[in-house]
């Protein structure tokens, strides 16, 4: 009984944890960054955009991410993963993503426009030391090559997915 | 073969005229012997002709004598011998050849009327015609039948004569005779010739036009005194005399008069009363703009709406002349509530119940919610700005819920004419008629708190006690807890005063703030405007004591707002100035003290350069830089640089710019405070956001979708139809698209 009700207790303060952080995202207005929940009727899970920095090989593409939050968000990070195939050192084939942030260096403070904006520094600067995608890493070195690579696996969002 | 008889000569038919004869001759004869009888029938018959020949008055100018006793006796034989009706046709019959000489005097009149217009010759007329009808009329003892007969053949044939022309003739002259000496030989003339009978209708509209043009010539426009007595006093006077010889005229007694008068003094009395309620109701709009001077005239309007019913009348006029005189884009919003002020007092007047009220009142109601500033006007006038609508003797009182109570023993049904929806208005103050145009209050306390800050923030004396007072009339009004937020704002002044004080104690400074709470005042005017040399010391300073003293607040500076004393020495002048903090800001960025000294080392500035220095707009800096510009300090050397003139510029004083256009820039101000509308405006931005996040990482949303979605942004309250004219706005600047229903962010 005393279990149930401090857990409501939780979800309610999570609620409204993520209510603040969709607020301060929708006001933000960082350029290329976005994220809002998929449905009215649930406040865990959202859908991400993210665009590629100007000046990297990643300029002008477009990449959607899932992110879905623990019920003890903010003590345990969000998972994200990349729903656009994104040809990445440090994304596998699958959309997951290695990056310190979301898992052993994560911390309460953190948000999801923090983890937004770490992911789009990411598409620019791989952390090649540590690749779940090993080609990639390998041929990041020759960005044309790398280029080539990235367009054959990118596809293009179509408005209409949702 | 059988002979065909003559009828006439048949036995039966020779003995029924045999009959007859004996019957008629008996008749006449009666049991006189012979036919001394007949012979004295004759002589009755004769007689009596002869006495009722009309006679031409013309040339016969003595009058045949008759014995009356003779001519009884000759009547009553004939009656007897049953000829009377005989008689009665025969004289028809000369009344019938005769008649053509009263015509033809009839004509003459007529023609000379035609030709003078004079009413004199209808007189004149008509008393001949007396004279004619006195000379052929057989005296009333030799019977009614005599009589009536008479008077029909009389009348038949004169009202066939006389002309088209002559009712009006004779209503004229009806006309002239009233307010001058009565004639009753004319109306006696009148009556005998049964014109009274014929025109009633024209002499009765005569009254009523004499009251009419009575009512339009002493009432029009005179509404601070009550005209209803005046005008009865008047009828007593003028016409009730007059009217006795048209319908009391057999009256024996004063008592009799009376009597047979009062069936027609309360018709003319309706009529007063009908005049001056038309008169009245025409002039209504004007009499509420007049009010209270015109409360009489509103009194008179209420005395004559209980006895004529003209309600409907009232109310269609009045909404006729609202619409047409003020209910349009040209009419001040403050004007409109005045006289709809004006119209709630005016009506109870007239209408206790508020039936009137409540049928006159709801376009001017519905009106008055389309215009934006009607709830300013309102509570503008609640905090004694501009505007009477608050009587000073009348008490606040609480907001009044309109809930009928069934339990009052003295309830009443709604009046008859009240429509579906009317409620009964318990006589409520105006403040609660006015706040109830809206559904809610809550927009009320709303801008009453932007109100209050304005006049808050312009106090600059100390001086709260006006404020505090009116936020105590205002809880009366409105209740505690929707006033709590005014309440703090009033204590932040008081309390920002203290602060001061302490911190001058520790630090004395020459700037004095005034603190207010974020949370609980509106949305201040946003600016960014960063304040150099000095300014930005002192300000920095101040904080750093305000930090010390209480250690949980901030202290965030508004700077745009306030006033800075300013005393700017020049090489050959000073200049003590109290100016704005823009124009402060920029005086100090051209001068040389020990602050701007080795930061701002220029003496020439551009106003994009001074934009950017403070980050302030180009035109605020263009409008600040006039200011000095018309005070002599800076100079426009060239296109939009400006230089600090050292030394007083006689020329350049002397060609001063025209005096208008440098009042307008001085006085042009800025609302400190956001309206309502500011605030939803930026309301709305913020809903653009989560709109334009939502259709970012959704892709394409429906409307229902985008509305259920935005329950996630704070405060939305917004209806889906808002929603949609919002959405429409967006997609006119290009921001959105939408295609079957479906809404996409524009690429």
């Amino acid at each position: 009984m005393t279990a149930s009700s401090s857990s409501n207790e939780g979800a309610g303060s999570v609620t409204k944890r993520l209510g603040n952080e969709l607020m301060t995202l929708m006001m933000s207005s960082s350029p290329g960054i976005s994220a809002f929940p998929k449905t009215d009727a649930n406040l865990f899970d959202w859908v991400g955009t993210i665009e590629g920095a100007p000046g990297t090989v990643y300029a002008g593409l477009t990449f959607k991410i899932s992110i879905a939050f623990p019920p003890n968000y903010p003590y345990v990070p969000p998972a994200i993963r990349f729903d656009t195939p994104c040809y990445h050192p440090n994304v596998d084939l699958n959309g997951n993503i290695c990056l310190d942030i979301l898992q052993d260096k994560w911390s309460a403070v953190y948000s999801v426009h923090t983890i937004l904006l770490s992911l789009q520094s990411l598409l620019g600067e791989p952390n090649n030391a540590s690749p779940l995608n090993t080609d990639a890493a390998n041929i990041w070195s020759n960005q044309e090559e790398f280029k080539a690579q990235l367009m054959k696996h990118y596809r293009p969002i179509t408005s209409e997915t949702v | 073969m059988s002979t065909v008889t003559d009828p006439a000569n048949s036995e039966v038919y020779k003995a029924t005229v045999r009959e007859k004869w004996d019957h008629a001759l008996h008749r006449m004869n009666g049991d006189q012997p012979g036919i001394s009888g007949l012979m004295s029938f004759t002589e009755a018959w004769t007689l009596a002709q002869k006495f009722l020949w009309p006679r031409d008055i013309r040339h016969v100018s003595d009058k045949l004598f008759f014995d009356q006793a003779v001519l009884k006796d000759a009547f009553q034989l004939i009656a007897k011998s049953r000829m009377l009706w005989i008689l009665v046709e025969c004289f028809v019959q000369d009344l019938r050849k005769q008649f053509h000489i009263v015509i033809e005097e009839v004509e003459g009149f007529m023609r000379e009327y035609e030709a003078t217009t004079n009413v004199e010759v209808i007189k004149n007329m008509i008393i001949r015609l007396a004279e004619w009808w006195k000379a052929w009329a057989p005296v009333q003892e030799l019977g009614s039948l005599l009589l009536t007969t008479f008077n029909t053949e009389f009348q038949t044939h004169l009202f066939s004569a006389l002309s088209p022309s002559f009712p009006g003739a004779f209503k004229r002259l009806c006309e002239s005779t009233v307010g001058s000496e009565q004639d009753p030989q004319l109306w006696m003339a009148f009556d005998v010739i049964g014109l009274l009978d014929r025109y009633e209708n024209l002499v009765a509209s005569v009254c009523y036009e004499q009251i009419d043009n009575r009512t339009h010539e002493t009432c029009a426009g005179v509404w601070n005194e009550q005209m209803l007595p005046g005008l009865r006093g008047w009828m007593a006077d003028q016409i009730v005399p007059w009217m006795i010889l048209p319908y009391a005229r057999a009256a024996k007694t004063q008592e009799e008069a009376k009597n047979m008068l009062s069936g027609i003094g309360t018709r003319f009395d309706y009529h007063v009363c009908k005049s001056l309620c038309d008169l009245r109701t025409s002039e209504i709009f004007d009499i509420i703009v007049d009010y209270p001077d015109s409360s009489p005239a509103l009194m008179d309007l209420k005395e004559c709406l209980l006895r004529v019913d003209m309600r409907g009348e009232l109310v269609s006029t009045l909404r006729r002349l609202n619409c047409k005189r003020l209910l349009h884009p040209g009419a001040d919003t403050k004007d409109i509530i005045t006289q709809y002020v004006s119209m709630i007092r005016c009506l109870r007047i007239i209408d206790p119940p508020g039936v009137l009220l409540h049928k006159v009142a709801d376009p001017v109601r519905r009106y008055l919610r389309e215009r934006p500033d009607t709830i300013r006007s309102i509570v503008a006038s609640l905090v004694g700005e501009g505007g009477d609508f608050i009587d000073e003797n009348e008490p606040p009182q609480p907001l009044q819920m309109q809930v009928e109570d069934y339990s009052d023993p003295n309830w009443e049904p709604d009046p008859i004419d009240a429509g579906a929806e009317f409620r009964t208005n318990k006589p409520s103050d105006i403040i609660s008629t006015l706040v109830s145009i809206y559904d809610s209050k809550d927009l009320f306390v709303k801008e009453l708190q932007i109100l209050l800050a304005q006049r808050l923030l312009a106090i600059t004396d100390g001086k709260f006690e006006k404020e505090r007072r009116n936020i105590e009339i205002l809880k009366v009004r409105f209740g505690e807890a929707p006033l709590q937020v005014c309440e703090v704002m009033l204590r932040d002044m008081t309390d920002s005063r203290r602060t001061d004080q302490h911190v001058q104690a520790h630090r004395p400074t020459i700037l004095h703030p005034t603190i207010i709470s974020k949370h609980f005042w509106p949305a201040l005017q946003a600016s960014k405007m960063k304040m150099p040399g000095q300014f930005k010391e002192i300000m920095e300073e101040y904080s750093k004591e305000f930090a010390a003293f209480k250690q949980d607040k901030k202290l965030r500076f508004l700077s745009q707002l306030g006033t800075v004393d300013l005393s700017i020495e020049l090489s050959d002048r000073t200049i003590d100035v109290t100016v704005p903090p823009l124009e402060a800001a920029i005086i100090e960025l051209f001068s040389d003290n020990e602050w701007t000294i080795g930061v701002f080392d220029k003496d020439k500035w551009s106003v994009d350069e001074l934009s950017k220095e403070l980050n302030v707009d180009a035109t605020a800096v263009r409008k600040a830089l006039e200011t000095w510009i018309d005070r002599g300090v800076l100079s426009e050397t060239e296109s939009n640089v400006f230089k600090l003139l050292e030394e007083a510029n006689g020329e350049a004083t002397s060609q001063s710019r025209p005096v208008a256009s440098r009042h307008a820039v001085i006085e042009e101000q800025t609302p400190i405070v956001s309206s309502v509308q500011l605030q939803e405006a930026e309301q709305m931005r913020v809903y653009w956001k989560f709109i334009e996040g939502m259709l970012t990482n959704l892709g394409v949303l429906p409307l229902d979708r985008i509305q259920t979605m935005l329950k996630f942004a704070p405060n939305y309250t917004r209806t889906i139809e808002q929603l949609g004219v919002f959405m429409e706005a967006a997609r006119r600047e290009g921001l959105v698209t939408v295609n079957n229903g479906m809404w996409k962010l524009n690429k």
